[in-house]
């Protein structure tokens, strides 16, 4: 049922709304003078270190600590220019997204038909276990991954960056995946199978496509969190293989602190993926409403 | 049926396991060992932290490889970020570390202790011309464990008073020389002028420590007394947590936050907020440099104020260059520390705005030609009579600088900074029993 838990605050909010307003008139009006307010509240301070970021970024290291120009100052672009021309930084872009890509394909490849196998034969002992990975703090096992990975002389190179952040997205594919399986009608795939395909094909055939809403929410997520992920890929990337949340800090030195390209390197990294959450959660909302539970 | 593959599963397990261990240890590095003669790769593999250190040698780094025919692999981080790092992974026993800057007085003991930086008491003394005895005693002393030498100090730091020349001389203030002139000069600078801190400092209490202790020397103080015990509550300490407190609290910026390190301070003083600052010198082109700098043509630089005890900063080697002691490639990874630490690498990054360890360097007149000539004396002050540490030379030393600053939280904020001091006290004099 979590799956249709991103539109059911809207339902709920959006239905019973009327009934109230008939019952009690004085309580009708503060409610949405309040939800009006709370939202602006919410909205401000959410947005705000945002907003203080983009205009930090076009500012001098000079302006940026001071209170009289928070507001009015003169744009400049070459914070973005120290970024992306003289510090590689479409290199790291590149790692950040080769990694992210590949860990939630692999992490899909595996974790979905898992998930199915555990939704279908009820192997909740397993979900529990692959729980297990996301109760365990990454931190207890950097020590003796980085010992194994050393000793395979795969440090510093992209297959154990995607293998560390499918340790992250497996178990969240996972997961969101059987209560997907669950939620879908069994009788779906009995039809299937009565007319003639194996329990496999009534997976790859009937299953998987209808679950697409679930696999983009799962595969989103993943991409997300791996984008985002510093720990893993600080100890366990190379020069060449840094990822954009750690090559961020190649702006923070002992003694000197260059604000301007660090709020500008911000951007970079939070832009890219903010576009892909708005521009899929659209994706993810039709998709579930369309889904196969309604079908 | 069931069962029967969780039995497998199990001893699978169980195998795989075995045979990972078994293998780690007929692999486990050699640790603890002197550059003894190994041949290593012609690659070296150097990890160093973002500083202007860093940019120079980086510079430089094509004629070292045109030389010596070697390769040198780079990489570089945070401050932070390059001690978690080390922590990862010389604790896996890495041998993909050759060279690696580290901070002597933060790590400098634990890495020591547990074996991870390798002996070069040989290495050090083989070439007379590249000159060991060249380097100041203090930074050595404090790169040296057991009288093993562990690493090469590369960067000192010294504690100098930052002011606004332009707001003393509206006071018609000469440049304070005692503790009691630089309160009385805090004092008339806010007094003067509406908006502007007499005095500012780090005031995060495990920030502010290193700051606090040119006051606690010049107080007569010390962290550690000559017994090994805790000093924090004797009455010079006492003394000059209560003064460094009460400047910032009586002649600070307006509602001081008790959370800045010195980016916060150091914004504070250029954007002209403040008269008077304490700070390490080897911060300051943030002062000095317009882009970044406010007040960049008013500022200047003078040595510590004496206290009951004199005029004692802090001089210390705030980064070293040292070998893992898990590295196959020892006796290059040596060459490379040679070549980043020789007489003439030393003058050209000390000329990009880097204080050195090396004396001839300081007493050559091109290394501090660069300099502002105020701080350039201030800095010799500051070297001749400094003491050796800004912070407890302890083990667990992030432990023991929230323990000994918080004091100076309290003294801050107006509470009772005596009473801190001796509950202070109580649990660093602990900390110092468990690392016995």
């Amino acid at each position: 049922m979590t799956d249709t838990l991103t539109v059911q605050p809207e339902l709920i909010r959006a239905k019973p709304e009327p009934e109230r307003s008939v019952k009690r008139r004085s309580k009708g009006r503060a409610y949405p003078i309040f939800r009006v307010l709370m939202l602006t509240l919410t909205v401000v301070l959410f947005v705000a270190p945002l907003v203080w970021m983009v205009m930090a970024s076009l500012k001098t290291n000079v302006d940026i600590y001071d209170p009289g120009k928070t507001f009015a100052f003169t744009p400049t672009l070459d914070n973005y220019i120290n970024v992306l021309s003289r510090n590689n930084y479409f290199t790291f872009i590149f790692n950040s997204f080769w990694v992210a890509l590949w860990s939630t394909i692999f992490s899909l490849i595996l974790g979905v038909p898992a998930a199915y196998a555990m939704s279908r034969f009820t192997m909740h002992r397993s979900a529990m276990v692959v729980l297990m990975a996301r109760i365990i703090p990454g931190v207890s096992l950097l020590v003796p991954w980085y010992f194994i990975f050393a000793n395979l002389k795969m440090v510093g190179g992209f297959g154990v960056l995607i293998l560390s952040h499918m340790f992250v997205a497996l178990p969240l594919i996972v997961y969101i995946m059987i209560s997907y399986f669950d939620s879908m009608p069994l009788e779906l795939e009995e039809q299937a199978q009565v007319d003639g395909l194996t329990p496999i094909g009534a997976f790859l055939r009937i299953s998987l496509p209808l679950s697409a809403p679930g696999l983009a929410t799962a595969g989103i997520l993943s991409f997300i969190f791996s984008w985002n992920n510093f720990m893993f890929a600080l100890v366990l990337s190379g020069a060449n293989t840094k990822t954009l949340p750690v090559a961020i800090f190649n702006f923070v030195s002992y003694a000197s602190i260059d604000w301007g390209s660090l709020m500008s390197a911000a951007v970079v990294v939070t832009v890219p993926i903010m576009v892909i959450a708005l521009f899929t959660q659209k994706y993810i909302v039709s998709g579930l409403t369309a889904g196969a539970t309604k079908g | 049926m069931k069962r029967h593959s969780v039995r497998i599963a199990v001893i699978a397990t169980a195998a795989i396991l075995a045979a990972g261990v078994l293998s780690s240890c007929s692999s486990a590095a050699p640790t603890g060992g002197s550059t003894a003669a190994s041949t290593g790769s012609k690659t070296i593999r150097v990890t160093l932290a973002n500083h202007v250190w860093t940019d120079a040698i980086k510079a430089k780094l094509p004629e070292f490889e045109k030389e010596t025919g070697l390769k040198v692999e780079l990489s570089q981080y945070g401050e932070d970020q390059l001690s978690a790092q080390y922590n990862v992974k010389l604790n896996a026993g890495t041998n993909e570390i050759d060279v690696m800057m580290y901070r002597p007085l933060q790590e400098g003991k634990l890495f020591a202790k547990d074996g991870y930086l390798a002996n070069l008491s040989t290495d050090v003394k083989s070439d007379p011309a590249w000159g060991w005895s060249d380097f100041q005693s203090g930074p050595v002393g404090s790169t040296t464990y057991k009288d093993k030498v562990v690493g090469v100090p590369i960067i000192t730091e010294q504690e100098v008073l930052y002011y606004r020349k332009d707001l003393l001389a509206k006071a018609g203030l000469k440049v304070p020389k005692t503790m009691a002139e630089l309160e009385q000069a805090a004092k008339a600078i806010k007094a003067q002028n509406p908006g502007v801190a007499g005095f500012v400092a780090r005031t995060a209490k495990n920030a502010a420590v290193t700051q606090y202790s040119s006051f606690l020397y010049s107080f007569g103080g010390d962290f550690i007394g000559k017994s090994g015990k805790s000093a924090i509550a004797s009455d010079a300490a006492k003394k000059a947590y209560a003064y460094y407190g009460g400047l910032i609290r009586n002649y600070g910026p307006a509602n001081v936050s008790t959370d800045m390190s010195w980016p916060e301070a150091m914004a504070i003083f250029t954007q002209g907020n403040a008269g008077l600052y304490t700070e390490a010198d080897s911060l300051y082109k943030n002062a000095t440099d317009p882009a970044k700098s406010k007040v960049a043509d008013t500022v200047g630089f003078a040595p510590m104020p004496a206290g009951p005890g004199g005029s004692k900063a802090y001089n210390v080697p705030s980064w070293a260059l040292g070998i893992n002691a898990a590295s196959d490639n020892q006796s290059n990874a040596w060459k490379f520390v040679k070549w980043a630490t020789s007489k003439k690498l030393t003058l050209a990054v000390q000329q990009a705005g880097v204080p050195s360890a090396r004396t001839s360097v300081w007493a050559n007149k091109a290394g501090t030609a660069t300099y502002p000539a105020d701080l350039a004396a201030a800095i010799a002050a500051s070297t001749k009579n400094g003491i050796g540490h800004d912070r407890p030379l302890v083990i667990k030393v992030p432990e023991s600088r929230d323990i000994v600053g918080d004091p100076l939280v309290v003294a801050i904020t107006g509470g009772d900074s005596n009473a801190a001091a001796d509950q202070a006290s109580t649990a660093f004099q602990k900390l110092l029993d468990a690392e016995k």
